[in-house]
């Protein structure tokens, strides 16, 4: 009889609890679905820009090997990436997706720190176009980032909150991973373009 | 210095001013005369075009970069129309010598980067470094409506009825309809009172802008409620009344925002 009380009242409790927060699950998961999908977007259109940004460089300074592999190393580390929805889910994947887009970040600041030396490469149109374009996706990147922060923000506190938090946890919805700046300490020093290794 | 986004810093932001008309000069950069010429061209364009350009000087967006700035005014004012997201924001700070075209999301096609930041280089900065303000302006919003205008965009809304706020509307109106329709049966009989009441909104809905199809779908549906309602008796026709407890309507005299979005897209620069 025991047996029987407690397996209705677990199904009452299952029943009283679906009320709970499931549905808001339901759209705020979505919402940072399609937050997500917004910055990989932004991303991929970056990635898309450097190989022409690449070629254009490459007509001025050749020479510029190191900076230059770099670039095309970094960009092709971000294409081989498996990017998915569910990387919302997995925050290893997603460190890893942000630590390969934030190398690309770098290796294309050096490419531009560089062509500064270069005034025929400045002066090219298709170069300050190629630049006038990497900084508008610079900037969308960010504007999807933030909103993306914002839609998992709302998530999180939602799957976090009490009672809502035990319907979370009897469907398996987690806390998804969010934007981190990844060291704080290399970001605080402003980059230094070094011309030592030059020959 | 290093840049963190703008809610690391404690220091305070730039407010974002109150959208009230196409063109917000904080600084008195430009004279009465050239907002209100600059304010009329914008709103004729509006009224053209539909979509939405707006120009808006500050002294400073400091702490802000001038993109963190921008990307609040724009998700705070909501330029361009909501389906259609065709609004630009023209931004000058002009301590911060600093420019910024915004391009919402549907104009995205129309005005790529790579032209708004030839705007900003080659038409607005150059006026701006002779100090002509006005001109530069002027020369930008030129550039940029004669961009617009080479986009296919679906025809503005008429001034007087936007659907969307004519919803707001429907307590009213049901009301109106119950109301009219028992009169009119009262005075016409069942059939030609309901007949009569079916013409009158359909009439109404033609005179405020829709199809010809909606209005007469409205005569007919009409006819039919009201006609079920006076076969069925007359004893409904007291609880109308209080079910109705006046909705919010903003007529379209207040100008604001169409609910465009942006995701960031456009070019900055200086002068």
């Amino acid at each position: 009889m025991k047996n029987l009380l407690s397996k209705v009242a677990a199904f009452l409790l299952v029943l009283s609890l679906t009320g709970c927060g499931y549905n808001t699950f339901q759209s705020l998961d979505e919402e940072a679905k399609a937050g997500w999908s917004e910055v990989l977007n932004q991303y991929q259109r970056r990635a898309d820009l450097v190989p022409n940004l690449v070629n254009v460089v490459k007509g001025y300074a050749e020479h510029e090997k190191e900076v230059l592999t770099s670039v095309a190393d970094a960009r092709s580390k971000v294409g081989s990436l498996q990017v998915t929805p569910e990387m919302l889910n997995d925050p290893d994947a997603f460190a890893k997706f942000q630590a390969a887009q934030g190398q690309l970040s770098s290796a294309l600041s050096r490419l531009l720190a560089v062509s500064e030396n270069y005034p025929n490469l400045k002066a090219d149109q298709g170069f300050r176009d190629l630049q006038a374009q990497l900084e508008g996706t610079e900037n969308r990147i960010t504007v999807a980032r933030n909103r993306y922060i914002e839609t998992v923000k709302n998530y999180n506190v939602a799957v976090r909150s009490f009672p809502n938090n035990l319907t979370a946890m009897m469907f398996g919805y987690k806390t998804k991973p969010s934007f981190t700046v990844e060291n704080e300490k290399a970001i605080s020093v402003a980059p230094t373009v070094s011309f030592d290794d030059k020959k | 210095m290093f840049l963190f986004s703008s809610h690391n810093l404690h220091a305070e932001l730039a407010p974002v001013p109150a959208l009230k008309s196409h063109v917000t000069d904080l600084t008195q950069t430009l004279t009465i005369e050239q907002q209100n010429q600059l304010e009329a061209k914008l709103a004729t364009f509006e009224q053209q075009k539909g979509s939405q350009i707006a120009v808006l000087i500050i002294s400073t967006t400091q702490p802000e970069a001038i993109e963190q700035y921008s990307i609040r005014v724009v998700d705070n004012w909501k330029l361009g129309r909501e389906k259609q997201d065709d609004g630009v924001l023209l931004l000058v700070a002009k301590s911060d010598r600093k420019i910024r075209i915004e391009v919402g999301r549907g104009l995205e096609g129309a005005i790529p980067d790579i032209y708004a930041k030839r705007i900003i280089s080659e038409v607005i900065s150059p006026k701006f470094k002779q100090g002509d303000f006005s001109g530069g302006i002027n020369a930008g919003v030129d550039k940029l409506t004669a961009l617009i205008d080479g986009e296919t965009l679906p025809p503005p809304q008429k001034q007087s009825t936007n659907f969307d706020g004519f919803l707001q509307l429907w307590p009213l109106v049901f009301f109106g309809v119950i109301a009219l329709g028992i009169f009119l049966r009262s005075v016409f009989g069942d059939f030609v009172g309901s007949g009569l009441n079916g013409t009158v909104f359909g009439g109404v809905a033609l005179l405020l802008g829709f199809t010809l199809g909606a209005a007469l779908l409205i005569v007919f549906v009409i006819f039919i409620i009201s006609l079920m309602m006076g076969l069925s008796g007359n004893s409904h026709g007291g609880n109308y009344g209080s079910g109705y407890s006046g909705g919010s309507y903003s007529g379209g005299s207040s100008w604001g925002g169409g609910g465009g979005t942006f995701s960031g897209g456009g070019a900055s620069g200086d002068w």
